[in-house]
């Protein structure tokens, strides 16, 4: 429910922002994308398909497909949220290499503009609405 | 870690179908991390939730990973440029540069035996378009056709290049699918008057008004249509038209054409194209000569234009009703018998029909307008010329492949650095090329250098020009770089195949791997030179032979003054001056000789033998007293003609085959009749008063046949049997003696030159066999030194060893030559028999002809074998006198 609701209110919110903010040009950020940055950015230097899909499933005990988390990764990379690179050849999987992300500078100002304009809708939840929710 | 999964456990396999659906199907790009991450993901499934479900999600995911219309759009991080990228294509070419001047031997002799092969075959190439272009420039030349004339007389097979006279008009007149008929007589040579000035024409020809329009012979000026209708009147060519009138307009002009008199020159026309049938600079109009109305005594060379969609066989089969229609009465008049009676007897006449585009290369009909050349040749030349060009092609590549054993670490380490396989192909082909397209270049400047000896040689006129068209030009390229490809293919494919672990640890000896083909096509290449060379040999033996064979009469010393009957009545007074000449001795009219320009008469001769009357058709001579013994022709029987005897204008001389064809036991006394040209009077009755040896009257590719010889003499030409040393001075008299009589201009030849001029087409032959042969051998010696090289360059180290162990030069030398002596020997199984049908095909041509010796056989085998081992041996020993210390260190 949570995550349909705020699909649905994002482009909505956005576009208040965009009108009176003085922030003029900010890329989309879907909540799945932003929980899959959020992940490449935890795991650091570790993070590729295998590792950020499990770690999605263990932090928020979510079931993702790998093939949507792959995706994700490759969309976000293509607006240049992410950037990859190749690892050097494994023992394991029949030695093929892995696939590398990290967050680019322009990944960590999407986050945090998303993290700005949550904050902000929070701050100004009137307070009898906030305990609504938070109690 | 999250990636913490067991690696042993490799006992659960994803299912394999959906892997490889993946393989084909997933994202190019990122196929190889999403295959890696779906295995890993796998074999931690199935340690969390069990193989069946960990098999489930596999395969969901894969589908959901299917992508497939991606094509790939990333760019690798060290990309490899396409190959045919500019920077790439200049590099293979420094490269391509770098590599032949390295081994400037084995360029120069790729380079030389592909340049000699390519100049080869471009000479006959041009030879070749030529001759199949005869003809075929005139408008509607598919519509064109020349009648001839066949039959049988009297056992005698008549096939003539000519029709009836009367024909032509008949065949308008009968057949509605002839559109136009148009006839040419030749009348010989003529002395053309023009002010002071007299020259001997050779080219005069006399034709129908509607020549030029069938004939698309350009008209410069006069009207095309209408030229040529009345009597004296002529077109000349634009030479001529120089020649007589220089820059002056010739219309209206009149030249004197000998006994016809005054020509009004009504029309220029072009120059006859060479690759005409007939080339004729004079066209008169046919009024002015006297053509024959008769059927059976008149003749001109027919040609006729079909209507469109009109085909020749309807013409051929109306023509088959014109021997009863027209000539029944003309055979009753001449023969004396009926048209039922002269078919009962085997005689007959028919029509033939020959496309004007066919007659240069297909017609070898009794009188044709000028000798015409042969299909048969044609094949042979573009024969030699594809064998030659093979042979180049196959240096060419038994060059590269050997050379490519030297090249396989060049490949490995190009590989190694990240060459594909499209790049080294692309890098051999390119080099392959470049060496062919500089072959191109040396072999457009030999030819260049040998065109003046090839027209010589050939008997055409090439230009320059001829060659530095666009078409030639163009497929020549073309064709060098088709060549190229075609040649470079092997080795291209061959090298760039070489896995690099292979060829740098040394395992490929790349040129043995190529070794049947080598060997194949080195066996093919002598095949080809010991044939060509066995044909060489043969064809200058049956020349020889014919030159040397005892023709009857006696060709050497002999010396024909031409044009004589200019001087007329003074004729008898000057031949009696010379006669007076102490080198001269004996003087003769001799309008009729056996050999070059003569006379020429053909008669139908009745001979009554016992109850039987037979009708032949026979050449006859005219000739007087001093004829025989001038030519030093024999009498086998009876007498010679004699001013004694009154009664020998109605005397006749025989040669043996005539006797015999008459069926004449006693041939001296005999009777025969001509029938003349059916007038009255033209018929007349000899007797025979004696039997010549028989003498070759006509060329070589005939039997002797029947010959009678009248008395009477042609003033055209005085034959002079000579004895002198200094024949400058002789000449010089005759000359001056000539000189006081006429101004016409003085001409002579000797007779010996003039029979060997006969034969100049086989001589021809002759002498191309034997520069192509020499040709062949050469590129083939080329390849052979180049392979030679590089086998005996391979096996140093082997060498080395031997003569450490004590093998001797002489032991070296064998153990290097036997292999390419043994495909010598090869070859020359092959070659033997294929060169001794063909040469026994081409003997067939000639009646009198050499049998084939088998130390021609023998003599060719052992050429082959000589310049092989030359050739191989030079190699061979300097590798054998090598100090083995100096192979064994490298390395």
């Amino acid at each position: 429910m949570r995550r349909s609701l705020f699909i649905y209110l994002a482009p909505h919110l956005f576009g208040i922002i965009g009108e009176n903010a003085n922030v003029m040009k900010r890329a989309l950020l879907g909540e799945f994308e932003e929980v899959v940055m959020l992940t490449v950015a935890i795991l650091d230097e570790e993070a590729y398909g295998v590792t950020v899909t499990q770690e999605i499933e263990r932090k928020t005990g979510r079931s993702v497909g790998f093939s949507t988390v792959h995706t994700t990764l490759q969309r976000l990379e293509e607006k240049g949220f992410l950037s990859s690179q190749m690892g050097g050849a494994t023992a394991e999987r029949g030695g093929r290499r892995k696939r590398f992300f990290t967050v680019t500078a322009a990944g960590r100002k999407a986050l945090r503009d998303v993290k700005q304009v949550r904050e902000e809708l929070w701050r100004s939840l009137p307070p009898q609405t906030l305990q609504l929710i938070t109690g | 870690m999250p990636n913490a999964q067991k690696p042993n456990r490799r006992s659960a396999i994803p299912p394999r179908w959906a892997t490889t659906l993946l393989s084909w199907w997933g994202h190019p790009d990122t196929l190889e991390e999403v295959q890696g991450d779906l295995l890993e993901l796998y074999d931690s499934w199935v340690q969390t939730v069990g193989p069946r479900r960990a098999n489930w999600r596999y395969v969901a995911n894969v589908v959901k990973l299917l992508r497939p219309l991606a094509t790939s759009n990333a760019k690798e991080q060290y990309t490899s440029p396409s190959f045919l990228s500019p920077a790439m294509i200049r590099n293979y070419l420094t490269i391509a540069f770098r590599n032949l001047w390295r081994h400037k031997a084995f360029t120069a002799i790729n380079i030389v035996g592909l340049a000699v092969g390519l100049a080869t075959c471009l000479l006959i190439v041009l030879f070749v378009v030529h001759e199949l272009s005869y003809d075929s420039y005139h408008a509607n030349a598919d519509r064109l056709y020349r009648m001839t004339l066949h039959g049988r007389l009297d056992e005698k097979e008549i096939k003539l290049a000519y029709a009836n006279g009367p024909a032509g008009q008949a065949l308008l007149r009968d057949c509605p699918g002839v559109e136009a008929v148009t006839r040419l007589r030749k009348e010989g040579a003529f002395l053309v008057k023009h002010g002071q000035e007299v020259i001997k024409e050779e080219n005069v020809a006399f034709v129908d008004s509607n020549f030029f329009s069938m004939f698309s012979i350009p008209m410069l000026k006069g009207n095309r249509t209408s030229v040529l209708t009345e009597p004296n009147t002529l077109v000349i060519t634009e030479t001529i038209a120089r020649k007589y009138f220089g820059q002056a307009d010739p219309i209206g002009k009149t030249l004197s054409m000998g006994e016809l008199g005054l020509f009004r020159v009504i029309g220029v026309c072009e120059d006859v194209p060479a690759n005409t049938h007939f080339h004729y600079n004079m066209f008169g109009s046919l009024p002015s000569v006297k053509t024959g109305t008769k059927w059976l005594a008149s003749g001109a060379y027919t040609y006729l234009r079909l209507r469109e969609g009109y085909s020749i066989q309807r013409v051929e089969a109306i023509s088959r009703g014109f021997v009863s229609k027209y000539m029944a009465s003309e055979i009753q008049e001449f023969f004396g018998i009926t048209l039922p009676e002269f078919l009962q007897k085997g005689n007959g006449f028919r029509f033939g029909f020959q496309p004007i585009t066919a007659i240069h290369l297909h017609s070898d009909l009794d009188d044709e307008l000028e000798a015409n050349s042969d299909i048969k040749y044609v094949y042979i030349f573009s024969a030699i010329a594809l064998f030659i060009l093979l042979l180049a092609c196959i240096n060419f590549m038994n060059l590269s492949t050997a050379g490519s054993a030297g090249r396989s670490k060049e490949v490995g380490i190009r590989k190694v650095l990240g060459s594909v396989q499209k790049q080294l192909v692309s890098q051999f082909l390119t080099e392959s090329v470049l060496l062919t397209l500089l072959a191109l270049v040396l072999a457009l400047g030999l030819v260049f250098l040998l065109l003046p000896s090839f027209n010589a040689l050939a008997g055409k006129e090439f230009t320059s020009g001829a060659i530095v068209n666009g078409r030639m030009l163009s497929g020549a390229v073309l064709a060098c770089v088709v060549i190229g490809l075609l040649a470079g293919s092997y080795p291209a494919f061959v090298l760039s195949a070489f896995k690099p672990i292979t060829v740098l640890r040394g395992r490929i000896q790349a040129g043995s791997r190529s070794g049947w083909l080598r060997n194949t096509l080195v066996t093919v290449q002598f095949v080809v030179s010991i044939g060509m060379t066995i044909a060489t040999i043969v064809a200058n033996q049956q020349l020889r032979f014919i030159q040397n064979k005892k023709v009857g009469f006696d060709k050497e010393q002999v010396l024909v003054l031409h044009d004589t009957h200019v001087l007329g009545s003074k004729l008898n007074a000057f031949k009696a001056e010379l006669a007076r000449l102490s080198s001269i001795d004996n003087v003769s009219l001799a309008g009729f000789l056996p050999a070059g320009a003569s006379s020429y008469s053909v008669d139908g001769i009745q001979v009554r033998n016992g109850a039987r009357i037979s009708t032949h058709r026979n050449k006859s001579y005219f000739i007087n007293e001093d004829y025989l013994p001038t030519l030093g022709i024999r009498l086998k029987q009876g007498r010679n003609f004699s001013k004694s005897f009154p009664s020998d204008s109605s005397a006749v001389l025989l040669n043996e085959a005539a006797a015999r064809a008459y069926g004449f036991k006693q041939p001296i006394g005999q009777q025969l009749s001509t029938l003349g040209d059916g007038t009255e009077g033209s018929k007349r009755t000899y007797t025979v008063i004696g039997v010549v040896e028989d003498f070759h009257f006509e060329s070589m590719h005939q039997r002797i046949a029947p010959l009678l010889m009248f008395y009477g003499g042609n003033n055209e030409q005085l034959a002079l049997r000579i004895q002198t040393d200094d024949l400058p001075s002789l000449l010089a008299t005759i000359e001056r003696q000539w000189k006081a009589q006429t101004d016409t201009p003085f001409a002579y030849s000797f007779l010996n030159e003039r029979f060997n001029t006969m034969y100049q087409s086989e001589q021809r032959i002759g002498q191309l066999f034997g520069v192509f042969a020499g040709l062949a051998v050469l590129i083939a010696c080329l390849g052979l030194f180049g392979l030679a090289a590089f086998t005996t360059h391979q096996r140093t180290k082997e060498i080395g060893v031997r003569k450490v162990l004590g093998a001797s030069v002489a032991s070296v030398v064998v153990l290097l030559t036997k292999d390419f002596l043994r495909l010598v020997v090869i070859a020359i199984g092959i070659a033997t028999p294929l060169a001794w049908y063909a040469m026994r095909q081409w003997l067939q041509d000639f009646a009198y002809k050499i049998d084939m010796a088998w130390w021609v056989f023998a003599l060719a085998a052992a050429l082959a074998i000589l310049v092989a081992f030359v050739t191989v041996s030079f190699q061979s020993i300097k590798a054998a006198l090598m100090d083995p210390v100096k192979s064994l260190r490298t390395e």
